[in-house]
């Protein structure tokens, strides 16, 4: 099975809606991510503010972030592979790396139980 | 007309927090009733989060995270947790050892992340935990003081099961508050707990702190609304500093009575269903152990005690050298920047008309919906040269909101209640009027601009910056408006742009607009006038009590003229009343 993860940068809300602009890219790809999870597949995220080690223990992110810098982020590896630097993927290239149906990844998740 | 405060009468549990807008003075009422109820035989602990801690003034004591005896006062415990220190630590703790390993561009971005406000809220509710949750500190106590409440969206955001889920966790989307705290999912458990003592109300009460103004009543009533909805509804509000004297004599003292008289009838009608108590105007500074156990004894003599004036004041400007200044230097964007409630809005107006009067064109937008902008200006001819707008945030973020939450496509229940939250963030409003204030900032071009409040260095810091700024401009609209491109670089040139600090000569709103400087510092600007408003010193009273509080204001006039600021206007006390073009005209004229 592919394995992906995605390095975000440090974002003050990471629904981005503190961010300049509201950047719908982070909620696209926060309920794609999260429905690729349901489905067994193996993603995961980053995020530069509270897991910076896993940047620096990463020789291929740390590479590409000592030469662009902070610009460089996000950057998604594709099985330590880089696939993308600078933006976050479309939902055509998740599905065509993880060989499933793009329209499954805009599907409503289901409410899951509050066992409180 | 209330009730005096009495803490042996009205304190019902044993856990209180004070909470109310700066300067309102909700330490010296937690310090005056903890040291009363110590002096009841009771054991207490107090804790204070006041970054400027006074306490060091009120205790003789440096204080810090340990509790400790306070040696004057038998039974009484003090700690201070500072939440700016507490979010530094942090922040520290997690940048710290990345130095050295990651690009410089990457280290800023991150401890830019962790500087904004959520941080720090959310360090100070980290630090409240630890005792609220404590049993041991709950059976060695017979009371726990804190002299300041968590924000309902810190509590909101706790409570939201959504924090305890795979959010937290390395995927989907982490919190945005509470992202920055990692390691938060251990802490679950604490914090559940703590904010069940906080909605119990044998266990926690919250004391509302106002003063007789009409925005700290305002803000009292926010602040009542939210915590309630979150289910803390043993609430009492304390009105504090009431005006007893009437040396009518004094027209000073005459309008300051009535001034408070009419604060009180416009007592939103929520906060008159909450049990009200009162504290009186008190001519001397409440420092010392002595004043503080005076202010709620039960025969509290009014001592009006003139101390022997020691410090000299070197003259100040007025306003109108102030303006004269922009007008000579052709300033061509203003701001007007402080706390709520110390007037920035009547000194933007201000300096509008006067730059007006000075034959400039001047365009003057407002953003306080309380400024009721059209009936300031109302029956006064505006002259020609000035133009008046508003931007009004509540509409913004509403606006922005939407945005958001269209642009979010479909949600479930509980993303949606999750993203919602996130919009709740302090952060958002800023970020929402941002883009309301390029569009304004960019008439400055033909006209002066002047605006009742600036983004905090925060915000221009998250916005700063080259490429990832533009990226992020042009992300959601596909091109960069040039409004928005030439904003940054025009705010941060002091040719063009001035910020103006608004402060009042009392000790916590001198901290704190200190710290909103410092804040502008980070960002490259630097304000280069602060305006001290309302200096009952500069008005000039005969009255007794307030000749003894001008007095008082004379340190901290001192302090800003000789520590934080470039240069410095000391405005007298006057009537708050709404007034027109030809007023300020008299009050700016060179």
């Amino acid at each position: 099975m592919s394995k992906i993860e995605i390095f975000d940068p440090a974002m003050c809300c990471s629904t981005g809606v503190c961010g300049p602009t509201v950047d719908p890219n982070l909620t696209r790809v926060a309920s794609a991510v999260y429905s690729l999870e349901q489905k067994g597949n193996n993603i995961t995220r980053f995020n530069l503010a509270n897991d910076p080690a896993a940047f620096t223990n990463n020789e291929t992110v740390n590479q590409v972030l000592n030469e662009k810098g902070a610009d460089a982020l996000p950057v998604t590896l594709l099985d330590n592979e880089i696939v993308k630097v600078g933006e976050y993927p479309t939902n055509e290239e998740f599905s065509k790396w993880l060989n499933v149906d793009a329209e499954e990844l805009t599907q409503k998740p289901r409410i899951r139980l509050n066992l409180n | 007309m209330y009730p005096v405060y009495k803490p042996i009468e009205h304190v019902e549990t044993p856990y209180l927090f004070f909470t109310g807008k700066g300067g309102v003075g909700k330490t010296s009422v937690a310090c005056a009733t903890a040291v009363t109820l110590a002096d009841q035989g009771k054991k207490v602990l107090l804790v204070s989060t006041d970054p400027a801690s006074n306490l060091q003034d009120v205790f003789g004591l440096e204080l810090n995270r340990q509790p400790i005896e306070i040696p004057s006062v038998k039974n009484l415990f003090a700690s201070n947790i500072d939440p700016e220190e507490a979010a530094r630590v942090y922040r520290e703790n997690t940048v710290g050892p990345y130095r050295d390993k990651l690009p410089e561009s990457v280290i800023n971005q991150m401890e830019e992340q962790l500087s904004g406000a959520c941080t720090v809220e959310i360090a100070a509710f980290d630090a409240f935990s630890h005792l609220l949750a404590d049993d041991a500190i709950f059976s060695q106590y017979d009371y726990v003081l804190f002299d300041t409440a968590p924000t309902g969206h810190t509590l909101r955001l706790l409570s939201l099961p959504t924090a305890w889920t795979g959010f937290l966790d390395e995927s989907t989307h982490g919190a945005s508050c509470l992202g920055p705290l990692s390691g938060l999912g251990e802490k679950k458990d604490m914090y559940q707990k703590a904010v069940q003592s906080l909605s119990n109300p044998e266990k926690t009460m919250l004391i509302l702190v106002a003063r007789p103004e009409e925005s700290t009543l305002i803000e009292a009533n926010r602040a009542s609304i939210e915590l309630r909805d979150i289910g803390i509804e043993n609430q009492l509000l304390l009105i504090n500093g009431l005006f007893l004297s009437g040396n009518s004599n004094d027209e000073i003292a005459t309008a300051f009575y009535k001034g408070q008289g009419e604060a009180l009838k416009q007592t939103p009608e929520e906060l008159k269903q909450i049990k009200t108590v009162s504290l009186p105007y008190v001519s001397y500074s409440l420092t010392g152990i002595a004043h503080l156990r005076q202010l709620v004894s039960e025969n509290r003599t009014i001592e009006t005690e003139m101390k022997e004036d020691e410090i000299a004041l070197e003259p100040l400007s007025d306003l109108k050298d102030m303006i004269e200044d922009f007008s000579i230097n052709n300033t061509r964007v203003i701001f007007t920047m402080g706390k709520g409630g110390v007037g920035k809005t009547s000194i933007a107006a201000a300096i509008a008309v006067g730059l007006t009067e000075r034959g400039h064109k001047v365009h003057l937008t407002m953003t306080d919906p309380a400024a009721h902008l059209d009936y300031m200006f109302k029956n006064s001819a505006i002259n020609q040269d000035l133009s008046v707008s508003s931007i009004n945030p509540e509409e913004e973020v509403e606006k922005y909101k939407k945005e958001v939450i269209t642009a979010a496509g479909d949600l479930s229940e509980e993303e949606r209640a999750y993203l919602q939250e996130d919009l709740a963030s302090p952060c958002t409003e800023e970020i929402a009027v941002f883009r309301a204030f390029a569009a304004v900032v960019e008439r400055s071009e033909q006209e002066i601009v002047v605006i009742d409040t600036a983004p905090t260095g925060h915000t221009l810091l998250l916005l700063d910056s080259s490429e990832a700024y533009h990226k992020e401009m042009s992300r959601s609209t596909g091109y960069v408006p040039t409004s928005v491109k030439n904003l940054l670089p025009r705010l941060r040139n002091p040719k063009e742009t001035s910020v103006v600090i608004v402060t009042l000569p009392e000790a916590t709103p001198v901290f704190e607009a200190a710290r909103l400087q410092e804040d502008l510092k980070r960002a490259d600007i630097v304000p280069k006038w602060w305006v001290i408003n309302r200096s009952l010193y500069r008005a000039g009273t005969r009255d007794k009590v307030l000749m003894a509080r001008a007095a008082s204001e004379k340190q901290w006039i001192k302090k800003v003229q000789e520590e934080l600021a470039q240069k410095r206007a000391l405005i007298p006390w006057m009537q708050e009343v709404k007034i027109g073009y030809d007023q300020l005209k008299e009050f700016v004229q060179s």
